[in-house]
């Protein structure tokens, strides 16, 4: 068996809020041109016709205000260009249309295009270069955020598109359920960042299991104290609030939150687990996207086994049905792990169905019932039984590197 | 490999900043919890008039904390009462018996 595999206890999910793919790691084609980024060939037409391109002018604040729109009207928009025929094609051009949507402002409606150079994310792009950074994740649906963060949690979002609240539990039980529910006992915590910022989608398990939750200070101890659960699930600050601790900045990069604060998370968590040795070694760290927050993207999002349920013409908002059945716009994803290779890409398709989907298959095998869209959702760890394929298998280096990087926070 | 530098937000705190539509959300979805919790724990909180991050984190870290709070009482609420009806047993007292006849 593979000893990175063979050594791996943990599983541990932060995920971000609402930028996409282009904006945040667009920048390193560049560097690498298997990275699908951004290149000069890209545009998007604004309401004047003319042809804007993306450009490294991005702000780590300020600049996307108004929230750019990400409901699914506004993400049909940007996906289809304004085309609502029965045969439509993806092809990502009403970015700039949408956002001008919401100020009427040609100038400020080209910010949409706008992306982050290298040396402005010496986080994220670190990371995404030094271990393995997903060509093809995107969000669960071409939607906002409560739905996309449900598909992380049970597989599907119980057929909604929209920020409502979810009534959940059944037929399809959250990743924290089935492993503290399995024989043998397996142990999982959501760690929010405080009691001011909470918890963001599930409140249901909020208010009926509040013992799965825990603070990231929390987090912090347990990684000190190697007491962290077999999967984890981090969730940022959302809020600037005052605390005990004094100014707590919103980290969760949620426009027009600041970006930089989001960084500085990133490698906090990255960190945690780096400076306990025996963590180090046994965890494999997914930091990945909500959604794309209406930014633009230039990848098309394919088409996707059908969830079971639909979502009336009514509740999408654009007069059409939807069947759970093409993803949405694609957004960041990185897994870090000593035991991967510096400078893996992968070009395989995920969606956040396949974060229930990869820690179900490791940590418990078989299981059922999940969703449609969980059962085919891709998995970025192997199963750790035999025979484990090479070629999938991420963690595959024989022996554990030793030349990862460090950030000063 | 050397040491590499994040910087630090300049100027990024506003307490003040009007909420986003992700918080109002939640407050909504806290605010449906929050009215299942007993009375004397509700916040009684107008959360329509909430308009700033501050005021909103104000009302989530009530609501969580009260949300904690409920299941901290009813779980010490169950082991009192384990206590209590085992207790009862074994403080049973035991009918002095009757001494016997002798025949």
């Amino acid at each position: 068996m593979p000893p990175g595999l063979d050594n791996l206890r943990h599983i541990v999910v932060l995920m971000m809020e609402n930028r996409s793919f282009d904006h945040m790691l667009g920048s390193l084609t560049a560097v690498n041109p298997q990275i699908d980024g951004v290149t000069n060939q890209l545009s998007n037409p604004d309401t004047t016709g003319a042809l804007v391109k993306p450009q490294a002018l991005a702000e780590f604040q300020g600049q996307l205000d108004p929230d750019p729109d990400h409901h699914f009207p506004a993400v049909d928009l940007q996906i289809f260009g304004g085309d609502t025929s029965p045969n439509r094609v993806a092809n990502m051009q009403g970015f700039v249309k949408s956002y001008f949507n919401q100020q009427k402002d040609v100038g400020h409606s080209q910010k949409i295009m706008y992306y982050f150079a290298q040396n402005q994310l010496p986080v994220l792009t670190t990371l995404a270069l030094e271990f393995a950074v997903f060509n093809r994740w995107f969000a669960s649906i071409p939607g906002p955020t409560i739905c996309n963060r449900a598909f992380a949690h049970y597989g599907t979002s119980f057929g909604r598109v929209d920020m409502n609240l979810l009534y959940v539990n059944e037929p399809f039980k959250s990743i924290y359920d089935r492993l503290i529910n399995a024989t043998p006992k397996h142990t999982s915590k959501l760690y929010y960042y405080d009691t001011a910022s909470s918890t963001m989608e599930i409140t249901n398990l909020l208010q009926n299991q509040p013992e799965l939750f825990g603070t990231y200070q929390q987090f912090l101890d347990d990684c000190k104290t190697g007491n962290l659960p077999d999967y984890s699930f981090v969730e940022p600050n959302y809020s600037d609030h005052d605390s005990d601790n004094g100014e707590e900045v919103a980290s969760d990069q949620h426009p027009d939150h600041n970006v930089q604060a989001g960084e500085l998370f990133i490698a906090s968590v990255y960190k945690a687990i780096k400076q306990n040795a025996n963590l180090w070694q046994s965890t494999a760290l997914l930091v990945v996207y909500d959604e794309h927050g209406g930014i633009y993207d230039h990848v098309a999002p394919p088409a996707c086994t059908p969830d079971q349920f639909q979502a009336s013409p009514n509740d999408t908002g654009t007069g059409m049905p939807f069947a759970f059945d093409r993803l949405g716009v694609r957004v960041p994803a990185i897994l870090i792990s000593p035991w991967i290779p510096k400078g893996t890409i992968v070009n395989r398709v995920f969606d956040h169905a396949s974060i229930p989907g990869t820690v179900t298959k490791f940590l418990l095998g078989d299981y059922s019932p999940r969703s449609p869209r969980e059962t085919s959702a891709d998995v970025f760890i192997e199963p750790n039984a035999a025979p484990v394929d090479p070629a999938r298998n991420l963690l595959s280096l024989d022996t554990m590197r030793t030349d990862c990087p460090d950030f000063d926070v | 490999m050397a040491l590499i530098h994040v910087p630090r937000p300049q100027n990024a705190w506003n307490p003040n900043r009007p909420i986003n539509a992700l918080l109002k959300s939640q407050i909504v979805h806290l605010h449906e919890a929050e009215l299942k919790l007993p009375v004397m724990l509700q916040t009684g909180i107008y959360i329509n008039a909430i308009k700033t991050e501050s005021e909103a984190a104000d009302y989530v870290r009530q609501v969580t904390e009260a949300i904690h709070a409920a299941h901290q009482a009813a779980t010490a609420k169950r082991a009192r009462s384990r206590v209590r009806r085992t207790g009862k047993v074994r403080t049973k007292k035991k009918r002095p018996s009757k001494p016997r006849r002798e025949t």
